[in-house]
Protein backbone atom coordinates (compact mmCIF):
# COMPACT_ATOMS: atom_id res chain seq x y z
CA UNK A 1 0.00 0.00 0.00
CA UNK A 2 1.70 3.24 -0.85
CA UNK A 3 2.65 5.17 2.00
CA UNK A 4 1.27 8.56 2.55
CA UNK A 5 4.89 10.20 1.76
CA UNK A 6 4.61 8.46 -1.88
CA UNK A 7 0.91 9.53 -1.88
CA UNK A 8 2.06 13.62 -1.41
CA UNK A 9 4.88 12.88 -4.33
CA UNK A 10 2.62 11.86 -6.39
CA UNK A 11 0.02 14.57 -5.95
CA UNK A 12 2.81 17.04 -6.87
CA UNK A 13 3.61 15.43 -9.76
CA UNK A 14 0.37 15.98 -11.04
CA UNK A 15 -0.94 19.97 -9.99
CA UNK A 16 -4.39 19.72 -9.79
CA UNK A 17 -4.88 16.81 -11.80
CA UNK A 18 -5.73 19.50 -15.13
CA UNK A 19 -2.83 18.41 -17.50
CA UNK A 20 -4.54 15.93 -19.62
CA UNK A 21 -6.93 17.73 -22.30
CA UNK A 22 -9.05 14.69 -20.90
CA UNK A 23 -9.37 16.20 -17.70
CA UNK A 24 -11.01 19.49 -19.04
CA UNK A 25 -14.26 18.60 -18.81
CA UNK A 26 -13.94 18.08 -15.35
CA UNK A 27 -12.03 21.24 -14.50
CA UNK A 28 -14.38 23.21 -16.29
CA UNK A 29 -17.06 24.86 -13.22
CA UNK A 30 -14.83 24.41 -11.00
CA UNK A 31 -15.10 27.33 -8.17
CA UNK A 32 -12.46 29.84 -7.85
CA UNK A 33 -10.09 28.13 -5.26
CA UNK A 34 -7.90 30.78 -3.79
CA UNK A 35 -5.67 27.98 -2.13
CA UNK A 36 -3.60 31.20 -0.63
CA UNK A 37 -6.70 32.64 1.46
CA UNK A 38 -8.65 29.20 1.45
CA UNK A 39 -11.70 30.72 0.22
CA UNK A 40 -14.54 29.31 -2.34
CA UNK A 41 -15.57 32.15 -4.07
CA UNK A 42 -18.38 31.26 -6.99
CA UNK A 43 -22.06 32.63 -7.88
CA UNK A 44 -21.13 35.96 -5.89
CA UNK A 45 -21.04 34.29 -2.70
CA UNK A 46 -17.70 33.51 -0.49
CA UNK A 47 -17.53 30.24 1.40
CA UNK A 48 -14.46 29.26 3.75
CA UNK A 49 -14.85 25.48 2.90
CA UNK A 50 -17.09 23.37 1.04
CA UNK A 51 -20.58 23.51 2.26
CA UNK A 52 -21.80 20.48 4.92
CA UNK A 53 -23.86 18.38 3.07
CA UNK A 54 -27.97 18.15 3.93
CA UNK A 55 -29.59 17.59 0.43
CA UNK A 56 -29.25 13.99 0.23
CA UNK A 57 -32.67 14.13 -1.76
CA UNK A 58 -30.91 15.60 -4.77
CA UNK A 59 -28.55 13.27 -4.74
CA UNK A 60 -26.36 10.87 -2.59
CA UNK A 61 -22.41 10.70 -2.37
CA UNK A 62 -21.12 7.27 -3.94
CA UNK A 63 -20.14 4.82 -0.93
CA UNK A 64 -16.65 4.02 -1.11
CA UNK A 65 -17.95 0.15 -1.27
CA UNK A 66 -19.61 1.32 -4.69
CA UNK A 67 -16.68 3.01 -5.86
CA UNK A 68 -14.99 -0.37 -5.28
CA UNK A 69 -16.74 -2.21 -6.95
CA UNK A 70 -17.44 -0.34 -10.08
CA UNK A 71 -13.60 0.54 -10.77
CA UNK A 72 -12.05 -2.38 -12.37
CA UNK A 73 -14.85 -2.28 -14.67
CA UNK A 74 -13.23 1.00 -15.75
CA UNK A 75 -9.63 -0.14 -15.81
CA UNK A 76 -9.36 -3.96 -16.68
CA UNK A 77 -12.74 -5.54 -17.57
CA UNK A 78 -14.15 -3.06 -19.82
CA UNK A 79 -16.13 -5.51 -22.05
CA UNK A 80 -19.72 -4.97 -23.69
CA UNK A 81 -21.85 -7.29 -21.77
CA UNK A 82 -23.66 -8.02 -25.16
CA UNK A 83 -20.31 -9.16 -26.65
CA UNK A 84 -20.97 -12.69 -26.96
CA UNK A 85 -17.26 -14.02 -28.15
CA UNK A 86 -15.43 -13.50 -25.45
CA UNK A 87 -13.96 -13.17 -22.18
CA UNK A 88 -14.48 -9.46 -22.09
CA UNK A 89 -17.79 -10.04 -22.97
CA UNK A 90 -18.42 -13.16 -20.62
CA UNK A 91 -17.51 -11.59 -17.42
CA UNK A 92 -19.04 -8.14 -18.27
CA UNK A 93 -22.04 -10.17 -18.78
CA UNK A 94 -21.73 -12.14 -15.63
CA UNK A 95 -20.79 -8.82 -13.43
CA UNK A 96 -24.55 -7.67 -15.32
CA UNK A 97 -26.33 -10.17 -14.11
CA UNK A 98 -25.04 -10.29 -10.81
CA UNK A 99 -25.70 -7.09 -10.32
CA UNK A 100 -29.62 -7.91 -11.68
CA UNK A 101 -30.05 -10.31 -8.50
CA UNK A 102 -28.49 -7.32 -5.80
CA UNK A 103 -30.88 -5.50 -7.37
CA UNK A 104 -33.68 -8.06 -7.32
CA UNK A 105 -33.38 -9.37 -3.72
CA UNK A 106 -33.88 -5.96 -2.02
CA UNK A 107 -37.06 -5.94 -3.34
CA UNK A 108 -38.15 -9.43 -3.13
CA UNK A 109 -38.27 -9.94 -7.08
CA UNK A 110 -37.21 -11.93 -9.18
CA UNK A 111 -33.73 -10.97 -11.61
CA UNK A 112 -35.66 -11.65 -14.54
CA UNK A 113 -38.21 -8.82 -13.81
CA UNK A 114 -35.61 -6.46 -13.50
CA UNK A 115 -34.76 -4.07 -16.41
CA UNK A 116 -31.80 -1.66 -16.04
CA UNK A 117 -32.19 2.01 -17.29
CA UNK A 118 -30.55 5.29 -17.42
CA UNK A 119 -32.32 6.11 -14.13
CA UNK A 120 -35.50 6.86 -12.80
CA UNK A 121 -36.88 9.02 -15.03
CA UNK A 122 -36.36 7.05 -17.80
CA UNK A 123 -37.84 3.93 -15.70
CA UNK A 124 -41.02 6.22 -15.39
CA UNK A 125 -41.40 7.39 -18.90
CA UNK A 126 -41.41 3.77 -19.63
CA UNK A 127 -43.62 2.90 -17.27
CA UNK A 128 -46.41 5.26 -17.71
CA UNK A 129 -46.17 5.72 -21.54
CA UNK A 130 -45.10 2.28 -22.45
CA UNK A 131 -47.90 1.01 -20.45
CA UNK A 132 -50.60 2.94 -21.88
CA UNK A 133 -49.34 2.38 -25.46
CA UNK A 134 -49.90 -1.00 -25.37
CA UNK A 135 -52.94 -1.11 -24.18
CA UNK A 136 -54.07 1.83 -26.23
CA UNK A 137 -57.28 0.33 -27.39
CA UNK A 138 -58.82 -0.92 -24.40
CA UNK A 139 -57.22 1.27 -21.91
CA UNK A 140 -57.56 5.05 -21.88
CA UNK A 141 -57.45 5.98 -18.49
CA UNK A 142 -54.58 6.80 -15.82
CA UNK A 143 -54.58 7.94 -11.59
CA UNK A 144 -52.00 9.24 -10.52
CA UNK A 145 -51.93 12.20 -8.00
CA UNK A 146 -50.88 15.59 -7.73
CA UNK A 147 -47.59 15.55 -6.22
CA UNK A 148 -45.65 12.67 -8.74
CA UNK A 149 -42.31 13.68 -9.75
CA UNK A 150 -41.97 15.88 -12.45
CA UNK A 151 -40.94 13.54 -15.10
CA UNK A 152 -44.86 11.00 -14.56
CA UNK A 153 -46.67 14.35 -14.64
CA UNK A 154 -44.91 15.33 -17.67
CA UNK A 155 -45.42 11.89 -19.21
CA UNK A 156 -49.41 12.10 -18.15
CA UNK A 157 -49.31 15.35 -19.98
CA UNK A 158 -48.12 13.89 -23.25
CA UNK A 159 -50.30 11.09 -22.77
CA UNK A 160 -53.17 13.75 -22.50
CA UNK A 161 -51.83 15.48 -25.55
CA UNK A 162 -52.47 12.20 -27.13
CA UNK A 163 -56.20 11.65 -26.52
CA UNK A 164 -55.61 9.76 -22.98
CA UNK A 165 -57.85 10.88 -20.00
CA UNK A 166 -55.34 11.73 -16.84
CA UNK A 167 -57.22 12.27 -13.16
CA UNK A 168 -55.06 13.85 -10.50
CA UNK A 169 -56.15 12.99 -7.42
CA UNK A 170 -55.21 16.03 -4.68
CA UNK A 171 -53.63 15.13 -1.27
CA UNK A 172 -54.16 15.62 2.26
CA UNK A 173 -52.62 18.51 4.05
CA UNK A 174 -50.65 15.61 5.55
CA UNK A 175 -49.80 14.59 2.16
CA UNK A 176 -50.95 11.34 1.57
CA UNK A 177 -53.35 10.24 -0.85
CA UNK A 178 -57.28 9.24 0.04
CA UNK A 179 -57.63 5.66 -0.43
CA UNK A 180 -61.42 6.05 -1.06
CA UNK A 181 -60.94 8.74 -3.56
CA UNK A 182 -58.61 6.43 -5.59
CA UNK A 183 -60.79 3.37 -5.58
CA UNK A 184 -63.27 5.46 -6.84
CA UNK A 185 -61.41 7.47 -9.82
CA UNK A 186 -60.34 3.96 -10.88
CA UNK A 187 -62.64 3.09 -13.92
CA UNK A 188 -63.05 -0.06 -15.90
CA UNK A 189 -60.96 1.81 -18.67
CA UNK A 190 -57.91 2.81 -16.47
CA UNK A 191 -55.04 1.06 -17.51
CA UNK A 192 -52.44 2.65 -14.63
CA UNK A 193 -52.44 4.01 -11.42
CA UNK A 194 -48.82 5.63 -10.76
CA UNK A 195 -48.06 6.78 -6.87
CA UNK A 196 -45.15 7.24 -5.75
CA UNK A 197 -43.75 5.55 -2.44
CA UNK A 198 -41.60 8.21 -0.70
CA UNK A 199 -42.02 12.23 -2.22
CA UNK A 200 -38.85 13.46 -2.63
CA UNK A 201 -39.68 17.10 -1.88
CA UNK A 202 -41.51 16.05 1.64
CA UNK A 203 -40.23 12.62 2.68
CA UNK A 204 -44.07 11.36 3.18
CA UNK A 205 -44.18 7.80 2.89
CA UNK A 206 -47.83 6.83 0.54
CA UNK A 207 -49.82 3.53 1.71
CA UNK A 208 -48.93 1.24 -0.72
CA UNK A 209 -49.83 -1.85 0.72
CA UNK A 210 -53.68 -0.56 0.66
CA UNK A 211 -53.19 0.79 -2.37
CA UNK A 212 -51.64 -2.12 -4.18
CA UNK A 213 -55.03 -4.17 -2.96
CA UNK A 214 -57.13 -1.64 -4.01
CA UNK A 215 -55.45 -2.36 -7.34
CA UNK A 216 -55.47 -5.63 -7.53
CA UNK A 217 -59.30 -6.02 -6.27
CA UNK A 218 -59.99 -3.89 -9.69
CA UNK A 219 -57.00 -5.72 -11.86
CA UNK A 220 -55.31 -2.37 -12.90
CA UNK A 221 -51.16 -2.05 -13.16
CA UNK A 222 -50.08 -0.29 -9.69
CA UNK A 223 -46.80 1.53 -10.92
CA UNK A 224 -44.71 3.90 -8.23
CA UNK A 225 -42.19 6.09 -8.22
CA UNK A 226 -39.69 4.23 -5.39
CA UNK A 227 -35.97 6.33 -6.65
CA UNK A 228 -36.51 7.89 -2.91
CA UNK A 229 -37.92 4.85 -1.22
CA UNK A 230 -35.47 2.13 -2.11
CA UNK A 231 -33.04 0.64 0.23
CA UNK A 232 -34.61 3.31 2.98
CA UNK A 233 -38.31 1.56 3.68
CA UNK A 234 -38.52 -1.93 3.11
CA UNK A 235 -40.10 -2.58 -0.14
CA UNK A 236 -41.89 -6.09 -1.25
CA UNK A 237 -43.33 -6.36 -4.80
CA UNK A 238 -45.43 -8.95 -3.60
CA UNK A 239 -46.50 -7.67 -0.22
CA UNK A 240 -47.52 -3.79 -1.86
CA UNK A 241 -48.88 -5.70 -5.36
CA UNK A 242 -46.93 -3.97 -7.49
CA UNK A 243 -46.84 -3.83 -11.01
CA UNK A 244 -44.09 -1.78 -11.84
CA UNK A 245 -41.86 0.15 -10.16
CA UNK A 246 -39.00 2.71 -10.92
CA UNK A 247 -35.49 2.67 -9.31
CA UNK A 248 -32.91 5.04 -9.21
CA UNK A 249 -28.84 4.32 -8.76
CA UNK A 250 -27.67 7.75 -7.68
CA UNK A 251 -30.30 7.89 -4.22
CA UNK A 252 -28.63 5.09 -2.59
CA UNK A 253 -25.42 5.57 -2.54
CA UNK A 254 -25.23 4.39 -6.14
CA UNK A 255 -23.52 6.33 -9.30
CA UNK A 256 -25.42 8.67 -11.46
CA UNK A 257 -26.34 7.41 -14.89
CA UNK A 258 -28.28 4.18 -13.91
CA UNK A 259 -31.73 3.03 -12.81
CA UNK A 260 -33.95 0.02 -12.74
CA UNK A 261 -37.20 -0.97 -13.48
CA UNK A 262 -39.44 -3.73 -12.37
CA UNK A 263 -41.82 -5.13 -14.88
CA UNK A 264 -44.21 -7.72 -13.17
CA UNK A 265 -44.05 -11.57 -14.36
CA UNK A 266 -47.01 -12.76 -13.53
CA UNK A 267 -49.51 -11.80 -14.04
CA UNK A 268 -47.22 -10.31 -16.90
CA UNK A 269 -47.33 -6.69 -17.75
CA UNK A 270 -46.11 -5.37 -21.07
CA UNK A 271 -45.01 -2.24 -22.21
CA UNK A 272 -44.23 -0.82 -25.09
CA UNK A 273 -40.58 0.14 -25.48
CA UNK A 274 -39.27 3.96 -26.06
CA UNK A 275 -35.55 2.75 -27.14
CA UNK A 276 -35.70 1.25 -29.85
CA UNK A 277 -32.31 -0.89 -30.92
CA UNK A 278 -30.92 -4.07 -30.80
CA UNK A 279 -33.30 -5.70 -28.23
CA UNK A 280 -30.79 -5.77 -25.19
CA UNK A 281 -32.95 -6.02 -21.49
CA UNK A 282 -35.43 -8.45 -23.46
CA UNK A 283 -36.41 -5.48 -26.07
CA UNK A 284 -37.71 -3.55 -22.72
CA UNK A 285 -34.64 -0.81 -23.35
CA UNK A 286 -32.25 -1.27 -26.44
CA UNK A 287 -28.62 0.15 -25.59
CA UNK A 288 -25.40 -1.02 -24.55
CA UNK A 289 -26.20 -2.13 -20.83
CA UNK A 290 -23.43 -0.03 -18.68
CA UNK A 291 -21.62 -2.33 -16.71
CA UNK A 292 -19.52 0.12 -14.35
CA UNK A 293 -22.74 1.78 -13.52
CA UNK A 294 -24.87 -1.30 -13.20
CA UNK A 295 -22.55 -3.04 -11.11
CA UNK A 296 -22.26 0.11 -8.98
CA UNK A 297 -26.13 -0.11 -8.76
CA UNK A 298 -26.26 -3.52 -7.57
CA UNK A 299 -23.14 -3.22 -5.10
CA UNK A 300 -25.61 -0.21 -3.69
CA UNK A 301 -28.32 -2.11 -3.79
CA UNK A 302 -26.60 -5.37 -1.80
CA UNK A 303 -25.07 -2.82 0.69
CA UNK A 304 -28.40 -1.34 1.35
CA UNK A 305 -29.87 -4.78 2.22
CA UNK A 306 -27.93 -5.32 4.74
CA UNK A 307 -27.64 -1.50 6.45
CA UNK A 308 -31.07 -0.71 6.22
CA UNK A 309 -31.84 -1.02 9.73
CA UNK A 310 -28.53 0.43 11.02
CA UNK A 311 -29.25 3.45 8.57
CA UNK A 312 -33.08 3.49 9.17
CA UNK A 313 -32.02 3.57 13.19
CA UNK A 314 -29.13 6.73 12.95
CA UNK A 315 -30.94 8.58 10.19
CA UNK A 316 -34.20 8.52 12.90
CA UNK A 317 -32.39 9.65 15.92
CA UNK A 318 -30.60 12.42 13.78
CA UNK A 319 -34.05 13.75 12.31
CA UNK A 320 -35.07 13.75 15.81
CA UNK A 321 -32.08 15.47 17.23
CA UNK A 322 -32.13 17.94 14.02
CA UNK A 323 -36.04 18.91 14.42
CA UNK A 324 -35.83 19.21 18.26
CA UNK A 325 -32.53 21.39 18.02
CA UNK A 326 -34.23 23.70 15.73
CA UNK A 327 -37.70 23.87 17.85
CA UNK A 328 -36.50 24.33 21.21
CA UNK A 329 -35.09 27.82 19.94
CA UNK A 330 -37.45 28.88 17.28
CA UNK A 331 -41.18 29.20 17.06
CA UNK A 332 -43.04 29.28 14.03
CA UNK A 333 -41.66 26.64 12.79
CA UNK A 334 -43.95 24.04 10.65
CA UNK A 335 -43.40 20.55 9.43
CA UNK A 336 -44.81 19.98 5.90
CA UNK A 337 -46.27 16.55 5.49
CA UNK A 338 -47.33 13.74 7.50
CA UNK A 339 -45.17 13.58 10.40
CA UNK A 340 -46.15 9.50 11.22
CA UNK A 341 -45.95 8.69 7.81
CA UNK A 342 -42.84 9.70 6.83
CA UNK A 343 -39.26 8.82 5.76
CA UNK A 344 -36.81 10.12 8.64
CA UNK A 345 -33.92 11.65 6.34
CA UNK A 346 -36.50 13.81 4.90
CA UNK A 347 -37.72 17.24 7.04
CA UNK A 348 -38.76 19.97 4.80
CA UNK A 349 -39.80 22.68 7.71
CA UNK A 350 -41.35 25.91 6.70
CA UNK A 351 -40.28 28.86 9.21
CA UNK A 352 -42.86 31.85 9.34
CA UNK A 353 -42.28 35.73 8.76
CA UNK A 354 -38.61 34.65 7.12
CA UNK A 355 -38.45 34.99 3.65
CA UNK A 356 -37.14 31.73 2.05
CA UNK A 357 -34.40 32.98 -0.30
CA UNK A 358 -32.72 35.48 1.97
CA UNK A 359 -32.59 32.05 4.58
CA UNK A 360 -31.06 30.36 1.99
CA UNK A 361 -28.90 32.95 1.03
CA UNK A 362 -27.36 33.12 4.43
CA UNK A 363 -27.26 29.26 4.68
CA UNK A 364 -24.31 28.88 2.24
CA UNK A 365 -22.27 26.64 4.45
CA UNK A 366 -25.06 23.74 4.36
CA UNK A 367 -25.96 22.38 1.65
CA UNK A 368 -29.89 22.47 1.30
CA UNK A 369 -32.47 22.76 -0.79
CA UNK A 370 -35.59 24.69 -0.72
CA UNK A 371 -39.04 23.73 -1.71
CA UNK A 372 -39.09 25.49 -5.04
CA UNK A 373 -35.80 24.75 -6.52
CA UNK A 374 -36.01 20.85 -7.64
CA UNK A 375 -39.17 21.74 -9.79
CA UNK A 376 -38.60 24.90 -11.86
CA UNK A 377 -36.08 27.27 -11.98
CA UNK A 378 -38.34 30.08 -11.20
CA UNK A 379 -39.40 31.47 -8.09
CA UNK A 380 -42.53 29.76 -8.43
CA UNK A 381 -43.30 27.92 -5.06
CA UNK A 382 -43.25 24.03 -5.39
CA UNK A 383 -46.40 22.22 -7.14
CA UNK A 384 -45.82 19.90 -4.37
CA UNK A 385 -46.10 22.40 -1.41
CA UNK A 386 -49.44 23.77 -3.27
CA UNK A 387 -50.96 20.38 -3.18
CA UNK A 388 -50.79 20.05 0.43
CA UNK A 389 -52.68 23.43 0.62
CA UNK A 390 -49.50 25.21 2.04
CA UNK A 391 -49.87 29.05 2.37
CA UNK A 392 -47.90 30.93 -0.54
CA UNK A 393 -45.53 32.75 1.75
CA UNK A 394 -44.35 29.18 4.18
CA UNK A 395 -44.55 27.67 0.91
CA UNK A 396 -41.80 30.27 -0.32
CA UNK A 397 -39.66 29.85 3.01
CA UNK A 398 -39.47 25.82 3.28
CA UNK A 399 -36.00 24.34 3.52
CA UNK A 400 -35.36 20.58 2.85
CA UNK A 401 -33.12 18.72 5.15
CA UNK A 402 -31.71 15.54 4.02
CA UNK A 403 -29.91 13.14 6.02
CA UNK A 404 -28.36 9.85 5.49
CA UNK A 405 -25.73 7.56 5.78
CA UNK A 406 -22.75 10.05 6.22
CA UNK A 407 -24.13 12.72 8.06
CA UNK A 408 -23.05 13.51 11.21
CA UNK A 409 -24.46 14.27 14.67
CA UNK A 410 -21.53 17.55 14.48
CA UNK A 411 -23.05 18.05 11.19
CA UNK A 412 -26.67 18.28 12.55
CA UNK A 413 -25.52 20.66 15.36
CA UNK A 414 -24.02 23.22 13.17
CA UNK A 415 -26.63 23.00 10.77
CA UNK A 416 -28.81 23.89 13.39
CA UNK A 417 -26.80 26.76 14.66
CA UNK A 418 -26.68 28.36 11.32
CA UNK A 419 -30.47 27.61 10.35
CA UNK A 420 -31.24 29.06 13.78
CA UNK A 421 -28.76 32.42 13.32
CA UNK A 422 -30.08 32.99 10.36
CA UNK A 423 -33.80 33.02 10.73
CA UNK A 424 -33.14 35.03 14.08
CA UNK A 425 -31.26 37.26 12.16
CA UNK A 426 -34.08 37.40 9.59
CA UNK A 427 -36.50 37.97 12.09
CA UNK A 428 -34.98 40.50 14.00
CA UNK A 429 -35.38 42.73 10.58
CA UNK A 430 -38.60 41.78 10.02
CA UNK A 431 -40.93 44.47 10.42
CA UNK A 432 -43.96 41.61 10.01
CA UNK A 433 -42.68 39.94 12.85
CA UNK A 434 -42.21 42.64 14.98
CA UNK A 435 -45.66 43.61 14.75
CA UNK A 436 -46.76 39.37 15.04
CA UNK A 437 -44.41 39.73 18.50
CA UNK A 438 -46.96 42.82 19.53
CA UNK A 439 -50.23 40.70 18.80
CA UNK A 440 -51.16 41.47 16.02
CA UNK A 441 -53.02 39.45 13.81
CA UNK A 442 -51.22 39.32 10.10
CA UNK A 443 -54.59 38.24 8.35
CA UNK A 444 -56.82 41.00 9.30
CA UNK A 445 -54.37 43.68 8.32
CA UNK A 446 -56.22 46.10 5.77
CA UNK A 447 -53.42 46.75 3.77
CA UNK A 448 -53.62 50.64 2.20
CA UNK A 449 -54.19 50.58 -1.42
CA UNK A 450 -52.53 53.22 -3.29
CA UNK B 1 0.80 -12.64 22.70
CA UNK B 2 0.81 -14.19 18.94
CA UNK B 3 1.81 -11.92 16.13
CA UNK B 4 -0.99 -10.59 14.55
CA UNK B 5 1.29 -10.16 10.97
CA UNK B 6 0.29 -14.11 10.41
CA UNK B 7 -3.41 -13.91 10.55
CA UNK B 8 -3.12 -10.65 8.39
CA UNK B 9 -0.37 -12.32 5.80
CA UNK B 10 -2.70 -15.24 5.36
CA UNK B 11 -5.69 -13.30 4.31
CA UNK B 12 -3.57 -10.95 2.05
CA UNK B 13 -2.73 -14.62 0.04
CA UNK B 14 -6.36 -15.72 -0.30
CA UNK B 15 -7.68 -11.52 -1.16
CA UNK B 16 -5.68 -12.64 -4.78
CA UNK B 17 -8.05 -15.91 -5.47
CA UNK B 18 -11.33 -13.67 -5.25
CA UNK B 19 -12.84 -12.42 -7.95
CA UNK B 20 -15.72 -9.97 -7.96
CA UNK B 21 -15.51 -7.21 -5.66
CA UNK B 22 -18.85 -7.01 -4.42
CA UNK B 23 -19.30 -5.19 -1.26
CA UNK B 24 -19.59 -7.65 1.73
CA UNK B 25 -22.16 -7.76 4.59
CA UNK B 26 -21.38 -5.16 7.42
CA UNK B 27 -18.25 -5.65 9.60
CA UNK B 28 -18.56 -8.14 12.51
CA UNK B 29 -16.16 -8.92 15.58
CA UNK B 30 -16.38 -11.61 17.41
CA UNK B 31 -14.76 -13.44 20.89
CA UNK B 32 -13.38 -16.99 19.90
CA UNK B 33 -11.38 -19.88 21.01
CA UNK B 34 -13.03 -22.76 18.63
CA UNK B 35 -10.32 -24.19 16.71
CA UNK B 36 -12.70 -25.22 14.25
CA UNK B 37 -11.09 -25.12 10.63
CA UNK B 38 -13.36 -23.47 7.62
CA UNK B 39 -12.90 -21.98 4.65
CA UNK B 40 -10.70 -19.32 6.69
CA UNK B 41 -9.29 -20.16 9.70
CA UNK B 42 -11.03 -19.23 13.25
CA UNK B 43 -9.78 -16.14 14.32
CA UNK B 44 -8.29 -15.83 17.40
CA UNK B 45 -8.76 -12.98 19.77
CA UNK B 46 -5.29 -10.61 18.95
CA UNK B 47 -6.34 -11.76 15.02
CA UNK B 48 -9.85 -9.49 15.91
CA UNK B 49 -8.48 -7.39 17.49
CA UNK B 50 -5.45 -6.46 15.38
CA UNK B 51 -8.49 -6.06 12.02
CA UNK B 52 -10.77 -3.65 14.61
CA UNK B 53 -7.57 -1.96 15.32
CA UNK B 54 -6.21 -2.02 11.42
CA UNK B 55 -10.12 -0.26 10.71
CA UNK B 56 -9.77 2.25 12.95
CA UNK B 57 -6.00 3.12 11.66
CA UNK B 58 -7.51 2.82 8.27
CA UNK B 59 -10.52 5.20 8.84
CA UNK B 60 -8.34 8.22 9.79
CA UNK B 61 -6.47 8.17 6.79
CA UNK B 62 -9.74 8.81 4.56
CA UNK B 63 -9.01 12.58 3.25
CA UNK B 64 -13.47 12.50 2.71
CA UNK B 65 -14.56 14.24 6.59
CA UNK B 66 -17.84 12.05 5.55
CA UNK B 67 -16.83 8.58 5.26
CA UNK B 68 -14.09 9.20 7.95
CA UNK B 69 -16.32 8.80 10.21
CA UNK B 70 -18.42 6.72 9.05
CA UNK B 71 -16.13 3.75 8.35
CA UNK B 72 -14.81 4.83 12.35
CA UNK B 73 -18.18 4.90 12.89
CA UNK B 74 -19.50 1.80 11.31
CA UNK B 75 -16.44 -0.22 12.45
CA UNK B 76 -17.12 0.61 15.84
CA UNK B 77 -20.84 -0.29 15.62
CA UNK B 78 -20.12 -3.21 13.66
CA UNK B 79 -18.14 -4.92 15.97
CA UNK B 80 -19.77 -3.95 19.11
CA UNK B 81 -22.65 -5.44 17.46
CA UNK B 82 -21.56 -8.71 16.49
CA UNK B 83 -19.18 -9.11 19.93
CA UNK B 84 -21.59 -11.67 21.35
CA UNK B 85 -21.41 -14.27 18.08
CA UNK B 86 -20.36 -17.78 19.89
CA UNK B 87 -21.17 -20.07 16.17
CA UNK B 88 -17.85 -21.13 14.76
CA UNK B 89 -18.96 -20.39 11.47
CA UNK B 90 -20.42 -17.56 12.05
CA UNK B 91 -17.60 -16.44 13.86
CA UNK B 92 -15.18 -17.02 10.77
CA UNK B 93 -17.08 -15.59 7.85
CA UNK B 94 -17.89 -12.66 9.75
CA UNK B 95 -13.91 -12.22 10.56
CA UNK B 96 -13.77 -13.01 6.74
CA UNK B 97 -15.76 -10.39 5.92
CA UNK B 98 -14.04 -7.44 8.22
CA UNK B 99 -10.86 -8.53 6.31
CA UNK B 100 -12.68 -8.10 2.97
CA UNK B 101 -14.36 -4.78 4.15
CA UNK B 102 -10.38 -3.73 5.17
CA UNK B 103 -8.86 -4.29 1.85
CA UNK B 104 -11.90 -2.53 0.52
CA UNK B 105 -10.78 0.47 2.40
CA UNK B 106 -7.21 0.68 2.18
CA UNK B 107 -7.84 0.77 -1.61
CA UNK B 108 -10.58 3.53 -0.71
CA UNK B 109 -8.30 5.26 0.85
CA UNK B 110 -5.55 5.61 -1.87
CA UNK B 111 -8.45 6.68 -4.60
CA UNK B 112 -9.84 9.33 -2.31
CA UNK B 113 -6.43 11.14 -1.80
CA UNK B 114 -5.64 11.22 -5.41
CA UNK B 115 -9.11 13.43 -5.57
CA UNK B 116 -9.06 15.25 -2.58
CA UNK B 117 -10.00 18.67 -3.28
CA UNK B 118 -7.98 21.37 -2.17
CA UNK B 119 -10.49 23.12 0.01
CA UNK B 120 -11.31 21.59 3.26
CA UNK B 121 -15.01 20.61 4.26
CA UNK B 122 -16.18 23.52 6.47
CA UNK B 123 -16.51 20.67 9.14
CA UNK B 124 -13.12 20.56 9.08
CA UNK B 125 -12.02 24.29 9.37
CA UNK B 126 -13.03 25.65 12.45
CA UNK B 127 -14.57 24.54 15.68
CA UNK B 128 -17.57 24.62 16.79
Amino acid sequence: MASAKHLSVLRRALPAGRLLSTAAASAAPLPVEDAAEDVISMKGVRISGRPLYLDMQATTPVDPRVLDAMLPFYLSRFGNPHSRTHLYGWESDAAVEAARSQVAALVGANPKEIFFTSGATESNNISVKGVMHFYRDKKRHVVTTQTEHKCVLDSCRHLQQEGFEVTYLPVGPDGLVDLDRLAAAIRPGTGLVSVMAVNNEIGVVQPLEEIGRICKEKGVPFHTDAAQALGKIPIDVEKMGIGLMSLSGHKIYGPKGVGALYLRRRPRIRVEPQMSGGGQERGIRSGTVPTPLVVGMGAACEIATKEMDYDGRRIAALQERLLNGIRSRLDGVVINGSVEHRYPGNLNLSFAYVEGESLLMGLKEVAVSSGSACTSASLEPSYVLRALGVDEDMAHTSIRFGIGRFTTEAEIDRAIELTVKQVEKLREMSPLYEMVKEGIDLKSIQWAQH
Amino acid sequence: MRPSMTGLEISRRRQESIEFQSPFPSRSCFRSRSLMASAASAPSRAEVLSLFRSLLRTATKFTDYNVREYVRRRTIDGFRENWGLSDPSSIASAFADGRNQLEVAKRQVVVYSLYAPKIKNVMEIRSG
